[in-house]
């Protein structure tokens, strides 16, 4: 790894000095000297980039704009597939666009940007790799935009270049954003429009209120009127179609139903501007009467900053879920009938192909094993957390992991056809059938409309009774004054600035229902396999001697069997902090297929593999590892013994651990009195394990749940409920549940389906951002409450005000904008989402969280 | 106070000026990264020193 080993015998440092590339104290056992690093990988990468000749720069700007949210690992590994999709001439044809003759412009996810100097390194490509003519990185939504010459240089070595600084570079397919970017800024562009036009109607209404009179300055006044009015018809008819639109279409909607609850926040707001801008031109016409055009246009523009500040906070969800959709695998190694391997897009694949999968990659097709002996991890699909072994002429599923040797797999379906397929098909049709939600402030808008039409025909009256003149002008000031500005902004903005608050602590929200329905909450279901387990086997308990860890490690170290992984990562981790790792010596190291491996470390005989088998070795087998083997193969566990000298002197077990907030994620919902449901693929017996350490009642705990049944339990229990479910998943397996439940949401490190099918997603590892979820959520429609409450105590004062005949454009134009500057402040200050907020129930029910982990020893 | 006749319509001229300057700004993208920017200021085009300033890409 080092690229210069010089060994000088130089005095170790203070521990506590900083290492050379990432500051972190280099502690007892530095690397390198004179500087000193904490890991050969800092010095490798300080060395790389002091041979560039980048380090001064890099060093000096990396402190800059350091606050990314939970920035991806940077990692160095390329995938060969990638390399040659970007290659591809089907990918330069679909995927990238010519900027002129012989120059493309194409659009890369980067994993791994997150500062000052991640954005100085990577624009500085045009001056380092010839060819490349332009580099532009868009640092929050981690998209590089590469100009290049594809004559000069292939974009697989820009993808390798970046690579060499740890940016892993995935290609943007069937690019949507540009279509949600382009109508962002249409709506922007409105914004601005709007704001200019309600400003100069503001400063001609200025004039008018401060006493520009028409019966003394008739044609100066008249004239403002009709230069307010010319500014006021574009305001309406451009900016205000927004709400025209959508109000028409509730209406319509409501009117098929013959339910006027089905009326939209937007009728009213469409009904004030409407009847106000109406008003206002027949009194500019005539010369008679009041005009309320600045009120109007402001309405329309802030009304519109709120619809666009709700837009642009779902824009980094949008981005979060296409830039995973770029990480699914679209390449395959397809086998020529000459045996040479070639890569094709998955969607040219056809059955009887055969495809080669090498270990650790993700099998693109449904077929059956040709040739070739190795694990599978099928969690994705099915939830189960134990490798399958395969061999030929056994089936193995797209989306499943190849753990241990190359498989050659002859293809049965591909694409759209295979399981995983099929699953992600109906959760993307379902994602465009669902029925439109009803938000709490939509629900509103039909009684509003009821009450202030009702409001109406009661001032009408009053006046008649009164002075039947002032009918119209009274009536016309209530429609203006009850015009739900503040009402209509309430939502959007406290939805937006929680949605942005979430998206920095590793939550993103992809629905204007998910809060509403998590505040509702009663029902929780949560996936085992992934969810409430970190998804991958490892040492959960060991009975006996310890110590011959590092033996049993030591004789599996070169073995890719996830289980001898398993069993090397554990040994490392219990390594004495500050002590260099002993590596003890291997003499003879015998492989049996299927039972385990024997051999000689440090001299003595060592024998590690299935309990039967190294029984079967030995002849000597205490009663006490018997009964261990037997406790944890109860408790769900895969029991491995190792020998030594003969002698069986340690029983290890295992599993897929838990999550260390497993227990209080659990304990937490408990407490606040939702049910708790646990639904997984794995192994009954696994599941109730896991359950009674969780604390879940048996009754609720469901094994060997395949995909569609997970789904079939969520209806099943809205039927016999009637509530608000939520589901926690990350596979696959999980995606269909995730869209059945009121709100679905994946968990870190989940498969793409899921991630499509959910909600809500999160980036940040554990189980944590579930609670911050759930308590923001609470926080939000709280607010939202409060704002909708405030703006419709200030409504109703207004309509009193307005039949009682006080108000005049002048109060409608103060009025109006305080009330929605309130609901705005409030919005702004409200801190809805915080990180790792403590809190009182929470503070009960907390236990330390090494309790949910088993001592390892 | 015929004036006005004159300067509200220039204020209304320099605000439509105002307006199309937004509406490029929107549509060139100015918009839609408002933090990368702000870094890149601080990136200064110097080459690292030693290395002579050889052909600068302008970009196409």
């Amino acid at each position: 790894m080092t690229t210069s080993a010089s060994h000088r015998p130089l005095d170790p440092p203070d521990p506590q000095t900083p290492c050379a590339h990432c500051g972190l104290p280099v502690g007892r056992h530095p690397v390198g000297g004179d500087p000193w690093f904490c890991c050969t990988g800092c010095r490798t990468v300080f060395e790389t980039l002091r041979a560039a000749g980048f380090d001064e720069a890099y060093y000096r700007l990396r402190g800059v704009a350091e606050r990314r949210p939970d920035p991806q690992p940077a990692r160095t590994d390329v995938d060969a597939l990638v390399l040659s999709e970007v290659d591809s001439a089907a990918f330069l044809e679909e995927d990238t666009q010519v900027v002129t003759p012989g120059v493309r412009r194409v659009q890369l996810y980067l994993d791994g940007v997150h500062c000052a100097a991640c954005v100085w390194l990577v624009e500085r490509m045009p001056q380092e790799v010839p060819g490349v003519l332009e580099a532009r990185l868009d640092l929050p939504r981690a998209r590089l935009d590469v100009t290049w010459r594809p004559e000069a240089v292939r974009l697989s070595d820009v993808v390798r270049w970046l690579a060499g600084f740890g940016y892993v570079a995935h290609p943007v397919r069937r690019d949507a954003s540009a279509r949600r970017s382009e109508a962002e800024r249409r709506l922007l562009v409105k914004v601005g429009v709007c704001w200019a036009l309600a400003g100069n109607v503001m400063l001609i209404a200025f004039a008018l209120y401060a006493g520009l009179d028409v019966v003394r300055d008739p044609a100066l006044a008249g004239a403002a009127r009709w230069l307010s009015l010319l500014l006021a018809v574009p305001a309406v008819l451009y900016g205000g179609s927004e709400f025209f639109r959508r109000a028409w279409a509730s209406v319509r909607r409501a009117a098929r139903s013959r339910d006027w609850r089905r009326l939209h926040m937007d009728t009213p707001i469409a009904l004030g501007i409407l009847v106000g801008f109406a008003d206002s031109t027949v009194a500019t016409v005539t010369g008679q009467g009041e005009v309320w055009f600045d009120s109007i246009t402001v309405l329309v523009a802030a009304l519109l900053t709120a619809r666009w500040l709700q837009v642009r906070s779902r824009r980094l969800a949008g981005d979060a879920t296409e830039r995973l959709l770029a990480l699914m695998p679209s390449m395959a190694r397809r086998l020529r009938p000459d045996g040479a391997a070639e890569t094709v897009r998955v969607e040219d694949l056809a059955a009887g192909d055969r495809v080669v999968v090498p270990a650790g990659e993700v099998l693109p097709v449904d077929g059956v094993v040709d040739e070739g002996a190795s694990t599978v991890n099928n969690a994705v699909l099915t939830g189960e957390s134990r490798p399958v072994p395969v061999g030929p002429g056994d089936a193995v599923q797209a989306g499943a992991t190849n753990l241990s040797a190359p498989l050659r797999v002859r293809v049965d379906a591909a694409g759209d056809d295979t399981r995983v397929g099929r699953l992600l098909a109906w959760v993307r049709d379902a994602a465009g059938r669902e029925a439109p939600v009803v938000l709490l402030a939509d629900r509103l808008g039909g009684y509003f409309v009821l009450a202030v039409l009702a409001l109406a025909g009661l001032t009408a009256l009053l006046w008649a009774a009164l002075a039947p003149s002032e009918i119209v002008p009274h009536v016309v000031a209530l429609l203006v004054i009850t015009c739900p500005c503040a009402l209509g902004m309430a939502t959007p903005l406290a939805m937006a600035v929680a949605a942005g608050r979430a998206a920095r602590i590793g939550i993103f929200i992809k629905t204007d229902a998910a809060l509403e329905h998590l505040a509702r909450l009663d029902t929780i279901i949560l996936d085992k396999t992934g969810t409430l387990t970190e998804g991958t086997l490892a040492l959960v308990d060991v009975d006996g001697d310890a110590g011959v860890l590092d033996l049993a490690a030591a004789l599996e170290a070169e073995s890719a069997h996830p289980i001898a992984q398993a069993l090397v990562r554990a040994a490392g981790a219990c390594a004495v902090p500050g002590t260099p790792p002993a590596t003890p010596r291997v003499t003879r190291r015998e492989h049996v297929l299927g039972q385990g491996v024997r051999g000689e470390v440090d001299g003595r005989p060592v024998c590690v593999g299935r309990p039967p088998w190294v029984v079967a070795q030995t002849k000597l087998m205490p009663a006490a590892r018997a009964s261990a083997v037997a406790r944890f193969a109860e408790q769900g566990y895969t029991p491995v013994a190792v020998a030594v000298d003969g002698r069986v002197v340690a029983v290890l077990a295992f599993g897929d651990r838990l999550r260390v907030d497993s227990r209080r994620l659990v304990a937490s919902l408990q407490a606040r009195g939702k049910a708790v449901y646990i639904l997984s693929g794995d192994h009954p017996q696994v599941v109730q394990a896991v359950a009674d350490e969780l604390g879940v009642p048996r009754s609720q705990v469901h094994g060997h749940v395949n995909p569609e049944g997970k789904k079939a339990f969520v209806e099943e229990l809205r039927r016999a409920r009637a509530q608000t479910i939520a589901m926690v998943g990350d596979g696959v397996n999980d995606a269909i549940a995730l869209q059945a439940a009121d709100v679905g949401i994946a968990v870190q490190g989940g498969s793409t389906a899921s991630l499509v099918a959910a909600d809500v997603f999160l980036t940040r590892a554990g189980l944590q951002p579930v609670l911050d979820l759930l308590r923001g959520a609470d926080r939000s429609m709280r607010l939202i409450r409060r704002n909708l409450a405030f703006s419709l105590a200030y409504n109703l004062s207004g309509a009193a005000a307005a039949m009682a005949g006080l108000v005049s454009p002048l109060v409608a134009a103060v009025a109006m904008p305080i009330s929605s500057l309130i609901v705005v402040t409030s919005s702004i200050l409200q801190p809805t989402f915080r990180p790792h907020a403590p809190d009182a129930d929470e503070a009960a029910v907390a236990s330390p969280p090494a309790a949910a982990v088993r001592p390892a020893a | 106070m015929s004036i006005l006749y004159f300067l509200v319509p220039l204020a209304l001229l320099l605000a439509a000026a105002g307006v199309g300057a937004f509406y490029w700004a929107v549509r060139s993208g100015q918009f839609d990264d408002v933090e990368t920017p702000a870094i890149r200021i601080l990136l200064d085009e110097d080459l690292p020193p030693g290395e002579e300033q050889d052909e600068r890409t302008s970009p196409a």
